[in-house]
């Protein structure tokens, strides 16, 4: 039986949705244009693997499991158009930059992937764990691509411009070529890393 | 049958609850959003004529154009939800003229233009090119307002949408007489005529041929637009302009601007 530290820490390293488990790869290719995008994807993300391993694990006894997919898309889907209304209202630019990738959470993998593979065989807290851990990390490689395509795409870093004047952008990272370009780059470099430090 | 009944009654209490909690959100969030949207269009519509007390709002083809009053109740001016047909996609964008039929402001809204191409759109040099042209100028790319050479699409697009939106405006809001596409025939003498307009990238030229007082054929000589808007183009609106005897044709849906770019060289073909 893992630990609870083991359960947080997958989410970050081992098992990283986008690096290791590569769920979830629409939104990471599309918003990660620049690092503040990227991380309130991230954020909007997070908080809804969190209410909805929160309530999938509470429910587990009462969900029969022929009807379970069903509802899981229900509870994901009222969490999404909640974020949905709240960022609207609180984060109006946020919510423009994201546009129509908010209501595209409800099919993220990374969601419904632990709703079905974790949260519905596991205790409450490791739930919570689980979907923190998994969060952050998506979190974390959402906004780590959105700072390099921002930096050499733009030349800033969260808006503030870092690159100086001379600095030729290349304009190939703000489109989707681009995204695809630095996401394999980005993907062969951890290979690599997580083979040297032998995690497998 | 039990499992059944299990099931239904999973699902309904979920949705139930669902229900439940999203309205309670939407209600807590709504009035704000509504209210945002009120200050950012008191804004907009600021932005562009300070002096503004009341709007009027008119929606002509599917565009919003907002009349704006100042607080004697004079016309101040017209501004107009737009859109124009960019590189990528449709461009929104806001314009405001005044009652002298000057443009005072353009404001790019959402679009589809490629960043650091297209979005030249939204920086100088072209908006200064736009903000001072009035109704009476040409508006046309390469005659009074330069197209941004790399984005001549984009600007081309834009160009052309303004001298669109100014003509509607003329019409309905400014008292403009706005020059109708119509040709008398009795006036056309039989021949050949050459004429070129403006098509989605650049000129289309086309060769009329008018016999027995009737426009009798339409052949698109020269165009630059993309294989598939044109053909379509092509084989719509020269027949309908034949059937019809007149420029008053739908273009088709789809291949808007290379029809207009026909009709508009047959028009300076005949005129």
């Amino acid at each position: 039986m893992t630990t609870l530290a083991q359960e947080f820490s997958k989410g970050i390293l081992k098992e990283n949705p986008v690096f290791r488990l590569l769920l979830g790869m629409c939104p990471v290719l599309a918003v990660s244009i620049t690092a503040v995008n990227g991380f309130g994807m991230g954020v909007a993300a997070l908080f809804v693997l969190l209410c909805s391993n929160i309530v999938i694990s509470l429910f587990k006894g009462f969900i029969p499991a022929r009807v379970r997919i069903p509802a899981y898309i229900l509870i994901i889907a009222t969490f999404v158009t909640i974020v949905d209304m709240v960022l609207n209202a609180y984060a109006s630019g946020l919510h423009e930059a994201l546009g129509i990738f908010i209501p595209l959470i409800v099919v993220n993998c990374v969601i419904l992937g632990r709703a079905e593979a974790f949260a519905r065989k596991n205790t409450l807290s490791r739930s919570i764990i689980d979907a923190l851990g998994m969060g952050i990390g998506f979190t974390l490689s959402l906004t780590f691509l959105g700072i390099i395509r921002e930096l050499f795409g733009a030349g800033s870093i969260f808006n503030i411009e870092v690159m100086g004047a001379a600095f030729q952008p290349m304009m190939l990272l703000a489109t989707a070529p681009g995204a695809f370009i630095t996401l394999g780059i980005m993907l062969g470099l951890f290979n690599l890393i997580f083979k040297r430090l032998g995690i497998e | 049958m039990r499992d059944g009944l299990r099931m239904a009654l999973t699902l309904l209490i979920i949705g139930a609850l669902c229900g439940g909690l999203l309205s309670v959100v939407n209600n807590v969030t709504t009035p704000i959003i509504e209210a945002r949207a009120a200050a950012a269009f008191q804004e907009a519509m600021g932005r562009f004529f300070p002096e503004v007390y009341k709007v009027d709002e008119e929606e002509i083809d599917g565009e919003k154009f907002y009349i704006c009053y100042d607080a004697a109740g004079n016309f101040i001016g017209v501004v107009g939800q737009v859109k124009a047909a960019g590189y990528g996609g449709h461009i929104n964008y806001n314009l405001a003229v005044n009652a002298a039929a000057d443009i005072i402001g353009i404001r790019i809204g959402s679009h589809e233009e490629t960043p650091g191409i297209g979005d030249v759109i939204e920086k100088e040099p072209f908006q200064s090119r736009i903000i001072g042209l009035n109704f009476a100028d040409p508006i046309s790319a390469g005659v009074d307002v330069d197209a941004t050479s790399g984005a001549t699409v984009t600007t081309g697009g834009m160009i052309n949408s303004i001298r669109r939106v100014m003509n509607v405006m003329g019409e309905n809001f400014l008292g403009m007489e706005v020059e109708k596409a119509e040709i008398d025939m009795s006036t056309v003498a039989d021949g050949t005529y050459t004429g070129t307009g403006r098509g989605f990238k650049s000129d289309i030229t086309v060769e009329v041929t008018v016999s027995g007082g009737q426009i009798t054929e339409i052949a698109v000589v020269s165009h630059d637009d993309s294989a598939g808007f044109i053909d379509r183009a092509i084989d719509g609106t020269p027949a309908a302009i034949i059937a019809a005897q007149s420029l008053e044709v739908d273009v088709v849906s789809g291949a808007s601007m290379s029809s207009w770019g026909i009709i508009n060289a047959v028009f300076d073909a005949l005129k």
